[in-house]
């Protein structure tokens, strides 16, 4: 937050208000490029809408009609797919902070004998694994393939995140911990009493990164689940799109319009929730360079 | 716990066994972590040892030495993906860093803060999108069929005569894979350099001013050489991580594109999940051992290039 004020008084001060032939330039630019940005979506949105074929240059729909949707939701294989999004994406996220918060509040105990091994252990994972195979075989042995433990689980434990975190915290005043050890409180109670009250930013901003992440897996479906009822919406979309699963289209829709539908579908949870939550992505990344 | 004492004073620790029994709840809350790193962390590193057999799954790994680092190095598809993964990556990196620098430094000159919030806000949106869902959208986007827009615009225009399949031509795919790219993260890349960029004291440029330095001194003698730690922290975090490209070029590709395409992890995963035989998983092993130990030196070298730029390792 005081970076964000920095910049406000920094960037008054610097430009200055004098209007000048630069400024417009430099809109234009940024009206272009936003325009870039935002039109391959808007595109899509259009097309959802749109139930002639050969959409070409139309940027509005020509006859318009809510049959892309129609034929999306009235598809009852739709369904699973979505649900196992919501609770992969939910548990996952649960498991993934609590791991975070854990891992990191451990590896703040400067003194503790044995925290160098295990800050140790959870870095060098970030610098060599075993792959993707070894990976898959371990997964394989322990018969969690084919079984949604695999995509939750496997993404749970991310080292960067848990690395985040221990930024974080390390940013808590220590006189804190050592007062609440004096009023009695076992290392437990400190960490739900007082260090993930003093977290809620952080928790918000790991915690989104957790559920984009798992919200858009398809590597991880990809590799451990080949049963079509355990798929994601990801994967779901994935062959909607590769033509090999398109669901009925009915009352007019043409199949391109169900294909935009579905991406409009699989998009939308996030559209919504993006513009309240942007300040917390920003907050994730720049947590990073708290250390330095 | 002991920093209040004059430093040159020795404070004794306590013995090894009273520190242990003091942090004993917190041992406790590590072993969820611990359990998660070794199962899935530390056991796949064991299964290493495949790579130096013939494991079909149906029988046990019968051990064949050098093997398959010998079929690997004399296959021309191993060599292809291999180069294939270090231009993708590294491509993709400067083309991305050096936009989001630019972008950066006109971001920064936007006066309206209103307008500048609203700029952010459309241009990191992209980066939160999954990327079968980008695939999705360019798929149709520059689809070489009537409902493709940039083909149909670049015909009305005149620029082509006849529609180009930008994803399933060998002399498209690798310059519209930089462009979906592009469009995806370089908005987000903006966000570390905007950040930099705020730290920047004020009265720098102020003083500038006074000295008569105009807009484009300012930039090249104070906000570019400002950036320019952080440039070097961007490009040595993200070289580390070159090898693991996949699901970008994994959603993107097709059967004819591959020659372009391919990269190390997608060459594993079909000759491990598609290859339509049984799979030998100890040959698939040792093509993922080269590349850990491949993308092991990269992380080793930048983690040196680092210390010796910013004072401090990557990991």
């Amino acid at each position: 937050m005081a970076q964000a004020t920095t910049s406000k008084s920094a960037a008054r001060q610097h430009v200055g208000k004098k209007f000048s032939v630069f400024h417009l330039i430099n809109g234009l630019f940024f009206l272009l490029f936003c325009f870039l940005i935002l039109l391959p979506l808007w595109k899509v949105l259009v097309d959802s809408f749109d139930l002639t074929t050969g959409y070409g240059m139309k940027l509005l729909p020509e006859k318009f009609g809510l049959a892309g949707y129609t034929s999306v939701f009235t598809n009852k294989s739709l369904y699973i797919p979505l649900i196992n999004s919501v609770i992969t994406t939910v548990s996952g996220t649960l498991m993934g902070l609590l791991l975070s918060t854990l891992g990191a509040y451990v590896l703040i105990q400067d003194d503790m004998p044995g925290r160098g091994l295990f800050a140790f252990m959870l870095l060098f994972t970030m610098i060599f694994n075993g792959g993707m195979i070894p990976t898959y075989l371990v997964l394989r042995k322990l018969e969690l393939t084919n079984t949604l433990w695999s995509v939750i689980l496997l993404p749970a434990i991310n080292v960067y995140n848990l690395v985040l975190m221990r930024n974080f915290f390390e940013g808590i005043p220590k006189s804190l911990f050592e007062s609440a050890t004096l009023d009695g409180c076992t290392p437990m109670q400190t960490f739900i009493r007082i260090v993930l009250p003093l977290s809620k930013a952080a928790l918000a901003a790991i915690g989104l990164m957790f559920a984009v992440s798992y919200w858009n897996d398809y590597t991880n479906y990809k590799l451990y689940i080949t049963k079509e009822t355990l798929y994601n919406f990801q994967m779901k979309l994935r062959s909607i799109m590769m033509g090999s699963d398109l669901p009925q289209a009915n009352n007019g829709a043409v199949e391109n319009t169900v294909q935009n539908a579905a991406v409009i579908v699989a998009i939308l949870p996030f559209m919504i929730l993006y513009p309240l939550l942007q300040r917390y992505f920003v907050t994730g990344i720049t947590l990073g360079a708290v250390k330095e | 716990m002991d920093n209040a004492t004059a430093p040159g004073i020795q404070v004794r620790k306590k013995p090894l066994k009273t520190r242990i029994a003091k942090y004993k709840w917190f041992y406790l809350m590590f072993v969820p972590v611990l359990v998660f790193i070794i199962v899935f962390y530390y056991t796949p590193m064991v299964g290493i040892r495949y790579a130096f057999t013939q494991y079909k799954l149906i029988k046990d790994p019968v051990f064949v030495g050098m093997k398959n680092f010998n079929r690997l190095f004399s296959l021309p598809n191993f060599w292809t993906a291999f180069y294939n993964t270090l231009k993708l990556s590294i491509g993709k990196l400067l083309l991305n860093t050096g936009l989001a620098v630019v972008i950066s430094l006109l971001l920064h000159e936007i006066v309206s803060l209103r307008v500048k919030k609203l700029a952010q806000t459309i241009i990191y949106l992209p980066h939160f999108l999954s990327w079968v869902v980008a695939a999705s959208v360019f798929q149709m986007l520059l689809s070489p069929t009537t409902a493709g827009l940039l083909n149909q615009l670049l015909i009305k225009l005149g620029i082509i005569d006849e529609s180009i399949y930008f994803l399933g031509n060998s002399r498209w795919w690798t310059s519209t894979y930089y462009m979906i790219n592009v469009w995806k993260d370089t908005g987000w890349g903006t966000v570390i350099f905007m950040a930099a960029l705020s730290a920047i004291d004020p009265g720098v440029y102020e003083a500038a001013a006074i000295d008569g330095a105009g807009r484009w001194k300012k930039m090249w003698y104070i906000t570019i050489p400002a950036l320019s730690a952080t440039i070097l922290t961007v490009l040595i975090l993200n070289l580390a991580k070159v090898m693991n490209l996949f699901e970008s070029a994994f959603v993107l590709q097709n059967a004819a594109v591959m020659d372009k395409g391919q990269v190390l992890q997608t060459y594993i995963y079909y000759q491990t999940f598609n290859s339509g035989g049984i799979p030998d998983y100890g040959y698939t092993t040792a093509v993922g051992l080269f590349k850990s130990v491949v993308g092991m030196f990269l992380v080793l070298i930048c983690n040196y290039a680092s210390k010796k730029v910013r004072g401090r390792g990557i990991v």
